[in-house]
C-alpha cells in the first residue's frame, strides 16, 4: 500500500538522519532512570521495614523473570491475545457506532440517554452474569474487557464526531459527496487522531479489567494469563513482580504498535507545522 | 446562465422563521462575472449557498443553464472562505476531490491545472505545510478540476495580506479568460468587488435585498487597479454601502 511505503520511507529517512538512534537512546535512558527509582524505592522500603524485602529490587525481579521464563511467556501470550482481541472487538464496534451517534442527530437523541445510563456503571458489576453467560474460559475474559472498552471508545468517538468542522463537511458535499463519502472522507479521518489517543487510554484501562477478569473465580497458574500468574504468586513478591513487569511490557508493546499505526494512518499530523 | 427569480431564503419555520434573503432577482449571462457585496451577516453567503444547491430556497426559483437547482451540481464549483481544504489529504487529493469522489481518475489536465496555479512542486504536501496564499490557490485548483461552467466563491481571499490577495486576483482573471466560466463572487471587500465584478450588486443589511446594481464595463483591462474608472467604481460602491446605513 502506498501509505505503508511512505511510512517505510519516513523510517528510512529517520534512520539516515540519526533521529531514530537518538530516539532509542532517550528511551533506554528513560528506562534506566525508572529502574534507578525502583532500586532506590526498594532500598528505602527495606531500611524502613527493618530489612524486610517488601518491594523486590530490579535485579532480583529480572532474575525471577529469567528463571520463570517459559511459564511467564506462556501467560504473557494468553493475556496479550485476550487484550488485543478485546481491543479489536471494542474498536470495531464502539468507534463506528460512536461516529454514527455523534453525527446523526436523530440517532443521538435516541441512543445518548441509554449511553449516559449504562456508561457510568462499572462494567465489572456485571462480572457474575458474564461468567454465567460465557463460562469460565477465555470468552468471559475477552468479553469483560471488550464491554468496558466499547463504552470508552463509543463515548469518545461520539464526542469527536460532534466537534467536526462544518466547513469540511460543506466542502465535500459541494464537491458531490454521498452520505457514506462524508463519513469516509471527513468524519473518519477527522476523528482518527483523537480516537487513537483514546485507544492508548484504553490499553491501561483494558489491562486493569483484564487483571480483574483473570483473577476472579478459578486461578489457573499455567494458562490463566498474567493476572492469574500474579495472584498465584502473591506471597512470593519476586515472582509476583516478574508478572507485573511482564504486564508493563505488554502495555509498552501495545503503545508502540498504536504509535506505529498512527504514523501510518495519520501521516498528516506528523508533517512540518510551518509553511514552506 | 444563472437566473434567480424572487428568491427568498428563510431559516427555521413558522413564527420563529428568520428571513435571510428577501426577493432577490438577478441573472449572470454565460461567461460573465457578478460580485455580491454587502455588510457582514447580510445574507450574501446564504444566497450563494442556495445557488450552490446546499440550501433550498424557501420561495422563488434558481436556475443554472435553464435547469432548476435541486442540489450540488457537477457543473457548479464552490470555493469556501478558507478554501475548505481537508487537512488529511494532500494538495493533489484536495485539488481533485470532486473527481476522486466521483471515482474518476483525474486526467493529465488535473496536473496542468496545478501547474497553472504554481502548485506542481507541492502536490504531495499536506495543507498544514502551505502558506495561506497557497491554500487559497489549492481551493481554486479544486474548483477548476471539474471544468465547471459556473464558479461560486464565498469570500475566497478574505484575511490575506494585500499583495498576496492582488496577485491571486490577477491570476484569477487570467484563469477566467482561459477557462471561460461564469462566476459569482461574494465579498465584503469593496476593491475586490470592483476588480473582479463585471457587474456588482450591492445588498442591504439582513434580510438581503438588492440595494443597487453597479455596472463595471472596463473591468479586466490591463492595470485596471490604477485606472480612474476603477477609482470611480470604488467610490460609487462605498457611497451605495453607506447610503441609509
Amino acid at each position: 500500500m502506498n501509505r505503508a511505503k511512505r511510512a517505510g520511507r519516513w523510517f528510512v529517512d529517520r534512520v539516515e538522519d540519526r533521529s531514530v538512534w537518538r530516539h532509542l537512546a532517550v528511551y533506554a535512558a528513560s528506562i534506566l532512570l525508572l529502574l534507578l527509582f525502583w532500586e532506590v524505592a526498594s532500598v528505602v522500603i527495606r531500611a524502613l521495614k527493618g530489612g524486610r524485602e517488601y518491594l523486590p529490587n530490579p535485579i532480583l525481579t529480572i532474575r525471577e523473570m529469567v528463571r520463570l521464563g517459559p511459564l511467564l511467556f506462556q501467560n504473557f501470550w494468553i493475556s496479550a491475545w485476550r487484550l488485543v482481541l478485546a481491543i479489536l472487538i471494542a474498536f470495531s464496534t464502539g468507534y463506528p457506532l460512536g461516529l454514527l451517534v455523534g453525527h446523526e442527530r436523530r440517532l443521538d437523541e435516541l441512543i445518548s440517554p441509554m449511553i449516559y445510563i449504562v456508561y457510568p456503571i462499572p462494567q465489572v458489576a456485571f462480572i457474575l452474569i458474564l461468567f454465567l453467560i460465557f463460562g469460565i474460559g477465555h470468552p468471559v475474559k475477552v468479553a469483560i474487557v471488550a464491554i468496558a472498552l466499547f463504552f470508552q471508545l463509543l463515548v469518545s468517538a461520539r464526542g469527536e464526531a460532534k466537534q467536526i468542522s462544518l466547513e469540511h463537511i460543506t466542502s465535500v458535499i459541494s464537491a458531490g459527496a454521498s452520505r457514506w463519502q462524508v463519513y469516509r472522507h471527513v468524519i473518519l479521518p477527522a476523528t482518527l487522531p483523537s480516537i487513537l489517543t483514546s485507544l492508548r487510554v484504553s490499553v491501561g484501562l483494558g489491562m486493569a479489567f483484564l487483571y480483574i477478569a483473570e483473577t476472579t473465580g478459578s486461578v489457573d497458574p499455567v494458562r490463566g494469563g498474567l493476572g492469574s500468574f500474579i495472584k498465584n504468586n502473591m506471597y512470593s513478591t519476586g515472582q509476583a513482580f516478574a508478572g507485573i513487569i511482564a504486564m508493563a511490557l505488554l502495555g509498552l508493546c501495545l503503545y508502540i504498535v498504536i504509535d506505529v499505526i498512527e504514523r501510518i494512518v495519520c501521516r498528516w499530523t506528523y508533517t512540518a507545522r510551518r509553511p514552506l | 446562465m444563472i437566473a434567480l427569480r424572487d428568491v427568498v431564503v428563510e431559516y427555521g419555520r413558522g413564527v420563529r422563521a428568520v428571513r435571510a434573503v428577501d426577493r432577490i432577482t438577478l441573472g449572470v449571462p454565460q461567461g460573465q462575472s457578478l460580485a455580491l457585496i454587502g455588510p457582514s451577516g447580510c445574507g450574501k453567503s446564504t444566497l450563494l449557498f442556495a445557488v450552490a444547491g446546499l440550501i433550498r430556497a424557501t420561495e422563488g426559483e434558481i436556475r443554472i443553464g435553464g435547469e432548476l437547482v435541486a442540489g450540488p451540481r457537477r457543473d457548479t464549483a464552490l470555493i469556501l472562505q478558507n478554501a475548505g481544504l481537508l487537512p488529511w489529504k494532500t494538495v493533489w487529493q484536495n485539488a481533485n476531490l470532486s473527481l476522486l469522489l466521483a471515482k474518476e481518475y483525474p486526467a493529465a489536465t488535473a496536473d496542468a491545472v496545478l501547474a497553472e496555479l504554481g502548485l506542481s512542486d507541492v502536490k504531495s504536501r499536506y495543507p498544514s505545510e502551505l502558506s495561506e496564499g497557497m491554500k487559497r490557490r489549492v481551493g481554486i485548483a479544486r474548483a477548476l478540476s471539474t471544468s465547471p461552467e459556473v464558479m461560486l466563491m464565498d469570500e475566497p481571499l478574505a484575511s490575506l495580506d494585500t499583495l498576496t490577495k492582488e496577485r491571486i486576483q490577477d491570476l484569477f482573471l487570467k484563469l477566467w479568460a482561459r477557462h471561460a466560466f461564469s462566476f459569482v463572487l461574494v465579498t465584503h471587500d469593496i476593491e475586490e468587488a470592483a476588480f473582479l465584478g463585471q457587474r456588482i450588486v450591492v445588498l442591504s443589511p439582513r434580510p438581503a435585498t438588492v440595494k443597487a446594481v453597479v455596472d463595471n464595463p472596463e473591468m479586466g483591462k490591463l492595470d485596471y487597479r490604477e485606472s480612474s474608472a476603477f477609482r470611480a467604481v470604488v467610490f460609487r460602491l462605498r457611497a451605495e454601502l453607506e447610503r441609509g446605513a
